[in-house]
């Protein structure tokens, strides 16, 4: 397929609109207008549609309903890209446990809990959240849209052109992709400006991206699949390659006075929240990510939901070295919290998978006296032969 | 060169199309006695119910009253290693596998695990598990409580399971928690009180 | 390979994966169902509309102005046509919180119960045997809950509706006319409804209507008329007073 791609046919391939802006150092802000009305058939389309997707969102059960939790998060926006700007979003904390976050046209934005997750300071989540707001200001889904219309109706005219049809198809599919390169590549420099001008390191924005392919490498590996290569693009990737962006923001934000990351805050402010988070990810049968994950939460201190959520993840593979793995790591988050009901349950489990019917009934027994009224009680009972 | 692409269009089209029609939904009669999930299970269903002709997996089918949506019972017979229903994509969402050594506790995560995984959903919790004979060997039976992605509808579900000589057996019910779970859900367990493994393979379906 | 992609290309962008006209029954009306004389009010709740343009390749345009027109000539076209069936249409009001949520959840539960319809008893392929069969009732319902949607308005039917339209652009319509030429039959434009009556007493789904070919230009009033006419079709009471709208 991709030697394909090489034989299309320039002509048309070259008249697709791809707005190629290279990538250049930050410059001023461009102009902000607040209140922002659609304009033209396709933008007011457009926000019609978002409107009527907020209006579902609003009352969507899966929107985090956590008044803190949100002040906070719009806190940092409103630092991360000024007072006036900040006013015409309005951010939903979605349940969705993957790393992501995404803006329509209308000001509603949308971050994922599995992006809470994996962002580690204040700073990070501002160079997220700036991203997300620079596609916002650019007005990108207007752009895109129009982009993706006419590149689709190329492919649709190229059907008829015979054998060269399809690579013609294929650039010009192809060309939505790398339309969306370039504005994920605008959003970034565009947030970069934001970080030079916010309170917080422009650093930051680097971090993530070597920390998501470092996960990927680490999801791959887990399950015995080849590692992605970071220095090609990828035919249908929407966006540059995580080692492009590291490297790029890096470059560019490297000259930057040095300014704080606000880690602690960041992380005492998702602390009620991060149980649900890491139980979501345990959950997703995905060993070698989520291990990469945990450790890179941990950095060098294992508190003791990382410690349980490790030992969860072993006991689910459950390789005879898995189990003994797992109790260990219960034992350590036991002797960090020893009322961790949950923890005594995992342990409990792992024993008696692992044969060890006398010790698992005593770890058993404590969780039953924690948790009297947990929705497994008879079970246990039944298990432990009560 | 347009000529022929559209014939295959054409072909392609028509076996894509065509496929609901080639399908046959089946009945199941009341009172009589059938294998399901292409294994030694058998059940005795009180009233009429319908199979489907699409399978969740290899080894496994879906009966409906009104429509899988509204009211869908799932029977399963794994085999070690293997998940419960196909995959969406095997490299980017794979589901957790059967594993003969697991406990009963490890059951109704299983089950959680591949809805969770295989309906993108977050909103998936576990309201019951408990002890219950189930095909002549120690089972479990569990409820839970779940919505699809960004679904407005929350659904209710109840499963049974044992696992017999290295095997999984397991039966789902899922219904919509407005009515339908309620209604049903009775059918679902006389079902499951019917069922019953034969010891000698069972002639091939009908 | 590369040819395999064209053709997956291809496919999607003529939309022939997509469940298009096949000999398929389109209402039906629950045995036995009359209208109730004495209490007609229809609680009419928000209607999914959509309107837009198809561009050549068949990708949606949504377009606000369009919605909006088609929203207000769908209302007026169906409170004329409930009037002159005898019957008083009132809108849902917004509301919040809990009242939301059970609203969107009955909502969805329509959505689903409407599509198992369509699926399992209208669509010949696919029908359920108990379906099916000789003098199979036209069995389906929302459960007796629906009615504390209604308390306020004193209603006694809940009518839903759902229509989308996407009209085809110049470059479509070329673009159908060269496929056609190719021996390729494809579709300038998609109009699609379907609309329900359900009994706010006991949840019960009176009657369905589901066509994915509709008829009429909602951008216009005349138009809307006439999708109103076809998405009432077979509306209980309503063959001869609709007739004169058509």
């Amino acid at each position: 397929m991709r030697r394909a791609l090489s034989r299309a046919i320039p002509p048309l391939a070259l008249a697709l609109p791809v707005a190629a802006s290279a990538a250049s150092a930050p410059a001023d802000l461009p102009p902000y207008t607040q209140a922002y009305q659609p304009q033209g058939t396709d933008e007011r389309g457009l926000w019609m549609l978002a409107d009527e997707d907020e209006r579902n969102l609003r009352d969507s059960k899966f929107v985090i309903n956590d008044p803190a939790l949100q002040a906070y998060v719009g806190g940092v926006l409103c630092r991360a890209v000024g007072e006036d700007r900040c006013r015409g979003v309005r951010i939903y904390l979605v349940r969705v446990a993957s790393f992501n976050a995404n803006m329509a046209p209308n000001g509603t934005m949308q971050l994922w809990s599995g992006l809470l997750l994996r962002v580690r300071s204040e700073a990070e989540l501002a160079a997220v959240l700036g991203h997300e707001f620079a596609h916002f200001e650019l007005r990108h889904s207007l752009a895109g849209f129009r982009q993706r219309r006419s590149a689709t109706d190329i492919a649709a005219w190229a059907s008829f052109l015979g054998q060269y049809g399809p690579a013609i198809q294929q650039t010009a599919i192809g060309s939505i992709f790398q339309f969306n390169r370039e504005q994920e590549k605008q959003a970034d420099l565009l947030s970069l400006k934001y970080a030079i001008q916010s309170p917080y390191s422009a650093q930051a924005a680097s971090h993530i991206w070597q920390r998501l392919m470092g996960e990927a490498d680490a999801t791959a590996l887990g399950r015995k699949q080849r590692s992605q290569r970071y220095d090609r693009v990828a035919f249908f990737a929407t966006h540059p390659t995580n080692l492009d962006r590291a490297t790029y923001l890096s470059t560019l934000s490297a000259d930057v006075a040095v300014k704080p990351e606000a880690a602690e805050s960041y992380s005492t402010a998702l602390a009620k929240w991060l149980p649900e988070f890491l139980s979501d990810q345990l959950k997703l049968n995905d060993f070698g990510g989520t291990e990469y994950l945990l450790a890179s939460l941990a950095g060098e201190h294992w508190t003791a939901p990382l410690l349980f959520a490790r030992a969860e993840l072993y006991r689910q593979r459950g390789n005879p070295r898995d189990l003994v793995a797992a109790a260990d790591f219960y034992r350590s988050a036991l002797g960090a919290d020893p009322d961790m009901a949950d923890a005594w349950r995992g342990l409990g489990l792992c024993l008696m998978r692992d044969r060890q019917q006398v010790e698992g009934t005593v770890a058993l027994k404590n969780y039953i006296r924690l948790r009297p009224q947990a929705a497994d009680i008879s079970m246990l009972h039944a298990m432990i032969g009560e | 060169m347009a000529i022929r692409i559209a014939s295959f269009l054409v072909i392609i089209c028509a076996a894509l199309s065509a496929q609901p029609l080639i399908a046959g939904n089946a009945l199941m009669p009341a009172g009589t006695s059938v294998a399901v999930a292409k294994s030694t299970l058998t059940v005795t269903p009180e009233r009429e119910w319908n199979r489907l002709s699409a399978r969740p997996g290899r080894n496994s089918e879906t009966w409906t009253l009104d429509g899988d949506d509204l009211n869908g019972v799932n029977f399963y017979s794994i085999e070690t290693a293997r998940a419960l229903f196909r995959e969406v994509s095997k490299r980017t969402k794979p589901l957790p596998r059967f594993s003969s050594t697991m406990l009963l506790t490890d059951i109704p995560a299983l089950l959680e695990n591949s809805y969770r995984i295989a309906l993108g959903t977050t909103l998936f919790s576990m309201t019951n598990i408990e002890p219950v004979p189930f095909l002549g060997a120690k089972g479990v039976r569990f409820s839970y409580s779940f919505r699809k992605q960004m679904e407005d509808v929350s659904r209710n579900g109840e499963a049974v399971g044992a696992i017999v000589n290295g095997r999984l057996y397991l039966m789902s019910f899922d219904a919509p928690a407005i009515l339908y779970f309620d209604r049903d859900v009775a059918t679902f367990r006389q079902i499951v009180s019917s069922a019953r493994l034969e010891s000698l393979p069972m002639a091939a379906r009908r | 390979m590369r040819y395999a992609f064209g053709y997956a290309v291809l496919c999607l962008l003529l939309g022939c994966l997509s469940p298009t006209a096949m000999a398929q029954e389109k209402s039906a009306v629950r045995q036995g169902f009359a209208l109730d004389p004495n209490s007609t009010k229809i609680l009419l709740f928000r209607p999914k509309v959509t309107v837009g343009s198809q561009s050549t390749a068949g990708m949606f345009e949504p377009n606000a102005d369009w919605t909006q027109q088609a929203r207000d000539n769908l209302d007026v076209a169906l409170a004329e046509a409930q009037q002159s069936l005898g019957n008083e249409i009132v809108g849902s009001v917004d509301v919040a919180g809990q009242q939301a949520e059970s609203l969107a959840e009955y909502q969805s539960l329509f959505g689903i119960v409407a599509q198992s319809v369509i699926e399992f008893q209208f669509f010949p392929g696919n029908r359920l045997p108990t379906k099916k069969r000789e003098g199979a009732a036209f069995d389906w319902t929302l459960g007796p809950g629906v009615s504390a949607l209604a308390s306020r308005s004193g209603a006694r039917y809940g009518l839903f509706i759902f229509t989308e339209d996407q009209f085809g652009s110049t470059g479509r319509k070329i673009f159908q006319v060269f496929a056609a030429m190719g021996g390729v039959g494809i579709q300038s434009g998609q109009h699609k409804g379907f609309a329900g009556l359900v009994d706010l007493n006991g949840g019960d789904l009176l009657w369905l209507n589901a066509d994915l070919q509709m008829g009429g230009d909602v951008r216009t009033i005349d138009g809307a008329r006439r999708r109103v006419a076809q998405l009432l079709e077979d509306f209980p009471g309503s063959s001869i007073s609709l007739a004169a709208a058509q």
